[in-house]
């Protein structure tokens, strides 16, 4: 019986088409807008996770999130350096300063200033030049994708037109002059203002003088130290805040969630997907029983239990769910292929097609719900009605 | 009443004793049936006969056990019909009556042989038996050249002798037929008739046929007479052909 299901289903083949292309739409626009969704957030956490290096990010404890600017007194660098467990600690400068291009454009940008001698904190991968190359003289690097966008020469020199900040460009900070030294590239970010990186000591030189200047310490537990007791202890002996990378990048992306209503507005367009799917399943559904109601009866009447055209109507439902699902999820996969460069946040962790598919199943058992429904309800004396 | 009774020494297939039947309520109720009273026995061809609206279809769908009847009863092959509730009763069906409807109800998707295979694999049986039973089945009505046809592309005289294959692949009891030759021409109606007698009657299987169709009233045993929800008479068929 399960194959006259799947001919009765194959059989009407405008209407199959129909089914599977309803329910695709809905599987392509949830899981693609999920993806979306879970390539922005991660997007949230790019900075912390290529700061790799540290067991333990240690913060003001108003600080809620990493473009957060509440930095603390020095001296808490040496106060988490004294904490049983903490191997090693460096401080970390993070401000919003402008920076002044050679042709006088200017852009805010995000300093970050690394411990002197370890230089622990920076960037994943080097473009040009090297790491090291901070330690010279007034150096700064810049991010290599960023050169020709956010740190473009919008007028340029002597008449040369527009062009990327280039190693070897001095550009200003409060009247100091940094020079351009090497490129990075690291994640793509949420967060969208240029990221330069110099030494922790430059940083204070240039940076407006305060007494907090230190944005955070980062610290590394001795071997076989759990971090979350080490940061206890941290939290316990200082007043500050201490948060593994993990803890850190949730609140940073809970906060972004929680300030930028970017959850409401994709959880809307996955919820309309979810509609959508729904109605033009369930309506064209609902038209493929009614269609076939005299055939159901006729199988009623010729002895099938309501258990075996549940049974039909189950695995017509699960063949157009799964060929449709299968459709858009790997449209929306081939959507992540095709916006790879683009800057399109795209993310499909496992958690977004398992997601993608208990919507799909869900949207095709309340499309099938009513007209199981009616399938069960066929009185087969009907087929004495001609 | 003279001829409610089986006609001869055959074992009787269905039994109907005070059979009632009223649709709605109140004012607006209609009394489809009113206290029938008929017996089919085995091997034989009984015709419903009567105008629109007589209760000829109530009653066939009660025989049938698709439909219960409000007061009455109704027996066939031994079994009290009402008293079958759910899968029981649709397993009685399944096993023991064969169906031929005035619009064939064939599924358009599956070839005559898998039409005609239908009750077997509703009863469970595997795939490739059931057709392969069909076949055969579909060779006694004529159609082994066309096992493999749609019903779009067989006649509608081909589909209702599909429709018979069906209705006699799982050897049942009791055959039921609702106009089986209405929707064909004379000629095509007067085969199909012809096939029906000689396929479908068999010892120790009943046919019941509701017809308006005169011209096949020589085809039945006896001819139940229906007017106003109560049988009216019981005759041989030159009798009711008068």
């Amino acid at each position: 019986m399960i194959g006259i299901a799947l001919k009765m289903l194959l059989g009407d083949r405008l209407k199959y088409i129909a089914l599977v292309a309803g329910l695709a739409f809905a599987a392509l626009l949830v899981t693609q807008q999920s993806s979306i969704f879970a390539g922005y957030t991660l997007r949230t956490g790019s900075w912390i996770r290529d700061t790799g290096a540290a067991d333990l990010w240690v913060m003001d404890p108003q600080l809620v999130f990493t473009e957060d600017n509440k930095p603390m007194l020095e001296r808490a660098l040496y106060q988490v350096r004294g904490v049983d467990g903490v191997e090693w600690a460096v401080p970390m400068y993070k401000g919003w300063l402008n920076l002044r291009l050679p042709d006088g454009t200017r852009v805010t940008t995000r300093l970050i200033g690394l411990d002197d001698a370890s230089l622990v904190g920076g960037p994943p991968e080097m473009v040009s030049g090297r790491l090291e190359d901070l330690r010279r003289d007034r150096a700064v690097i810049v991010h290599a994708d960023q050169v020709g966008d956010g740190l473009l020469l919008k007028r340029g020199l002597d008449g040369e037109g527009p062009r990327p900040l280039r190693v070897g460009d001095t550009v200003g900070v409060r009247d100091h002059g940094l020079e351009v030294v090497g490129t990075f590239r690291s994640s793509p970010e949420f967060f969208w203002d240029p990221l330069v990186y110099t030494t922790y000591s430059r940083a204070l030189q240039v940076a407006p003088p305060d007494r907090r200047m230190t944005g955070y310490v980062l610290a590394r537990c001795r071997s076989g130290e759990d971090p979350a007791v080490v940061a206890l202890r941290i939290e316990q002996r200082t007043g500050l805040e201490a948060r593994t990378p993990k803890e850190f990048e949730d609140a940073t992306m809970s906060y972004v969630l929680d300030k930028t209503g970017i959850l409401v507005n994709f959880g809307f367009t996955i919820l309309l997907g979810f509609v959508v799917g729904v109605l033009a399943a369930g309506q064209t559904f609902y038209m493929f029983v009614l269609d076939n109601l005299r055939h159901y009866a006729a199988l009623k009447a010729m002895g099938a239990s309501d258990a075996l055209l549940a049974r039909m109507v189950f695995v017509q439902l699960c063949v157009v769910s799964l060929v449709g699902y299968g459709i858009g999820a790997g449209g929306a996969a081939l959507t992540g292929v095709f916006a790879e460069g683009t800057g399109l946040a795209f993310q499909m962790p496992w958690q977004v097609p398992l997601v993608g598919l208990l919507a799909i199943l869900v949207c095709a058992s309340l499309a099938g719900g009513v007209a199981l429904w009616r399938v069960l309800r066929v009185d087969p004396a009907l087929v004495f009605k001609s | 009443m003279d001829g409610l009774e089986g006609s001869g020494s055959a074992p009787l297939a269905v039994r109907c004793r005070g059979v009632w039947k009223t649709y709605g309520s109140g004012e607006e109720s209609v009394h489809a049936l009113r206290g029938v009273d008929l017996e089919v026995c085995s091997g034989e061809l009984m015709m419903l006969v009567g105008p629109s609206g007589c209760g000829k279809t109530t009653l066939i769908s009660i025989i049938a056990g698709i439909l219960d009847q409000d007061r009455g009863e109704v027996v066939v092959h031994g079994a009290d019909v009402k008293a079958l509730k759910g899968r029981a009763k649709a397993l009685h069906r399944g096993r023991t009556t064969g169906f031929v409807f005035q619009q064939y109800n064939l599924l358009p998707a599956l070839t005559a042989a898998e039409n005609a295979a239908v009750p077997l694999l509703v009863l469970g049986e595997k795939r490739k038996l059931a057709v392969q039973r069909a076949e055969a089945m579909l060779e006694r009505v004529g159609l082994a050249d066309r096992a493999r046809s749609l019903p779009s592309q067989l006649s509608g005289g081909q589909q209702q002798r599909v429709a018979i294959a069906r209705a006699l692949v799982h050897a049942p009891r009791l055959v039921v037929c609702d106009e089986p030759t209405s929707a064909l021409d004379q000629d095509t109606g007067r085969r199909v008739m012809e096939l029906l007698r000689e396929v479908a009657v068999a010892p120790g299987r009943a046919l019941v046929i509701v017809t308006h169709d005169s011209r096949t009233y020589h085809f039945a045993d006896r001819i139940a007479r229906m007017n106003d929800g109560a049988i009216v008479g019981v005759d041989a068929p030159s009798a009711a052909s008068r």
